[in-house]
């Protein structure tokens, strides 16, 4: 059974009386562990495809089934809770909270699965935080840390809890070509080492290189969709 | 969630500036609130202790007529006991009455003094002087000399009476007056004291003489214009008051009113109801700080819409997002709220003690009316705590309007937004 299933997803936005469609009928399968990139310009649906797929936000029309659930069918609260535990975001922009440091904002994310206790939680993101690279660097506040660690903060939050998919928009525009590809390379040792799904938007040919399959959007509509070996 | 508590503390050092001036506001209002509210309760306990002291006692007895003509100081409608028997049969029967534990006679009558060029009015006010002493706060005024003493033509005056005729403490002054018959006498007596306080009424108007004196001069032995009756507690009030009537009732004296301090006084239910205007007065205060909160909250929330969107992709729900802002709120309205509580009742304990002298803004005032110049607010860990919970509760309920607009936002679309 695939992680993902869209069939049909459409979603169009209403400026005042004028419908703008995103996306126009979207048919795709991810199955777990994949490392996919979604690509296209700007304005091609990208960023609203991952976020349906996130559970951000809702089709206008067409069935979306995430590990065997209707997504559809769901409220607010079960979204949420999808989101909680299934799914892990990394932001463009990494979305780090400035108030609380790198250890925090990994914490942060596990705290709200209220699963764990005090030593475990520790032990979980201190482990997490050392695979990303950022061992020594936990206690530092946002604005102490590069880009390039930032964003790795940011690939630990989203880890942490061990989602089954990780999707990440745009993860290395805000980066120089060097940390991008470490960024990248910890990305990928996670994919392999914990089996977890990634999805990639972004029109970064670097990010594309280490995908092992590549969806182009074009207009709402997926206009290629190629596997690599 | 502790961790959502925890965050939400660290956010007000985002913009610390801005979190100080909130703070600010919102521990002004509620400063203001305890100071007013302790002034406002320094009046009320003024106004009815100089009432009771020098008007009332807790429960007055005076002949109905006497209460309609009051003002004319008339010696007509005299207090003579149980069908005029006489005041130790009463002033006993009234002893034995349960928590009733003064009862203290008073005899009032107009006088004057020629000073050469003018007659000055006065009131004379014939008195036990030890149960005057006991009963009202007559001692702390006697600021030169001393109290009467029974058996003796001794008079104690105000400053500004004394002033009015020309005498000082050691004089001696004559004093005009008609008796119970209507015959004009004029008795000298010697000034033994004198009395300064912030009662017009005691400073301008009254002198005491010993009671014993005033009944033989005005030919009213055992008679008086009024007894006055103290309970251990005014609160007893409600329970003695119909014991009082009763006792009346069963002697058949239907000539006697007996009224609670309050009944005799326009201006302690006044100062009640203003009390009660007052407290929707000091919701609208800490509601006008709030202002200041509620415009801090909203631009947080606009400044961070983008870490709201993040949250919700956290899978925050609505109602935690909620409770991120409103603890945010509340802990700015604990901050305020403390330092307020803490500022006004330090005011209010110095102000108990030095007081307000009002003496040039009523110097216009009636000498009649018992209002005293000299407020001393109550400091009271009661109003406090009453404005540090009215702070903190109107705060965190006015912060639901920016903590509802974060909640509310879509988490796509605060991503899109920020």
């Amino acid at each position: 059974m695939a992680l993902l299933e869209l069939q049909g997803v459409k979603k169009i936005y209403r400026q005042g009386k004028i419908e703008v469609p995103a996306l126009r009928g979207i048919d795709l399968k991810v199955e777990t562990g994949e490392f996919t990139t979604v690509f296209g310009p700007s304005g091609s649906g990208k960023t609203t495809l991952l976020n349906i797929i996130g559970c951000l936000d809702k089709p206008s029309d067409g069935r979306i089934r995430f590990d065997g659930q209707e997504l559809g069918a769901m409220d607010q609260k079960g979204l949420a809770m999808i989101r909680r535990h299934q799914v892990g975001f990394i932001f463009q922009s990494y979305n780090l909270i400035p108030v609380l440091t790198a250890y925090e904002n990994v914490e942060f994310a596990v705290r709200l699965i209220n699963k764990h206790d005090d030593k475990e939680l520790r032990e979980k993101v201190m482990k997490i935080l050392a695979a990303v690279g950022l061992e020594g660097l936990e206690n530092r506040k946002p604005h102490e840390l590069s880009g390039g660690q930032k964003q790795r903060v940011a690939i630990a939050r989203a880890l942490v809890k061990e989602p089954k998919l990780v999707l990440a928009d745009e993860p290395s525009a805000n980066l120089d070509s060097k940390t991008s590809e470490e960024v990248l390379q910890v990305m990928v040792k996670m994919n392999r080492e914990l089996g977890t799904t990634f999805i990639f938007s972004t029109h970064d040919p670097r990010v594309m290189d280490y995908a092992r399959r590549l969806i182009e959007i074009r207009d709402g509509l997926i206009s290629k969709d190629q596997r690599r070996g | 969630m502790l961790f959502l508590a925890k965050l939400a503390f660290k956010n007000l050092f985002r913009s610390k500036s801005r979190t100080i001036v909130s703070v600010v506001a919102v521990a002004f209002a509620v400063m203001v609130v305890v100071f007013a509210r302790g002034l406002i309760e320094g009046m009320i306990a003024s106004v009815s202790a100089d009432h009771i002291y020098y008007h009332s006692g807790h429960i007055r007895i005076v002949d109905a007529e006497y209460q309609k003509r009051e003002r004319l100081l008339t010696l007509k409608y005299p207090v003579d006991g149980f069908a005029g028997r006489g005041l130790e049969e009463m002033t006993a029967a009234l002893e034995n009455l349960e928590d009733i534990e003064m009862v203290i006679p008073r005899l009032k009558f107009a006088a004057t003094v020629s000073t050469g060029e003018e007659l000055v009015a006065m009131s004379g006010w014939g008195v036990v002087p030890e149960q005057e002493l006991n009963f009202t706060d007559l001692e702390d005024y006697l600021v030169e000399g001393r109290m009467v003493t029974a058996g003796q033509r001794e008079v104690v005056m105000g400053t500004a009476l004394l002033k009015k005729i020309n005498c000082r403490v050691g004089d001696k002054v004559t004093i005009l007056f008609n008796t119970a018959f209507d015959s004009l006498r004029g008795i000298t007596f010697r000034i033994v004291g004198r009395v300064e306080s912030g009662l017009k009424l005691l400073n301008e108007l009254i002198f005491f003489l010993p009671l014993d004196q005033t009944q033989r001069l005005l030919d009213m032995e055992d008679q008086v214009t009024e007894l006055l009756l103290v309970t251990p507690d005014k609160k007893l009030i409600p329970e003695v008051l119909p014991k009082v009537k009763a006792l009346l009732a069963e002697q058949g004296e239907d000539r006697y009113l007996a009224l609670s301090y309050r009944e005799t006084s326009d201006l302690i239910p006044l100062m009640d109801l203003s009390a009660a205007i007052y407290n929707f007065i000091y919701i609208f205060l800490v509601l006008l700080s709030c202002v200041v909160v509620v415009n801090t909250m909203i631009m947080i929330v606009k400044e961070r819409t983008k870490e709201i969107g993040m949250m919700a992709a956290l899978g925050l729900e609505k109602k935690d997002i909620l409770q991120l802002f409103v603890i945010e709120g509340a802990i700015m309205g604990v901050l305020g709220s403390l330092c307020g509580a803490v500022a006004g009742h330090l005011i209010n304990s110095y102000l108990a003690g030095v007081g307000f002298d009002y003496g040039e803004a009523l110097s216009g005032i009636s000498s009649e009316l018992i209002f005293n110049t000299m407020i001393y607010p109550v400091s009271s860990i009661h109003d406090s705590i009453f404005s540090f919970a009215l702070g903190v509760i109107i705060v965190t309920m006015a912060c639901l309007i920016p903590a509802r607009k974060a909640a509310g936002l879509e988490p796509s679309e605060a991503m899109r937004e920020g």
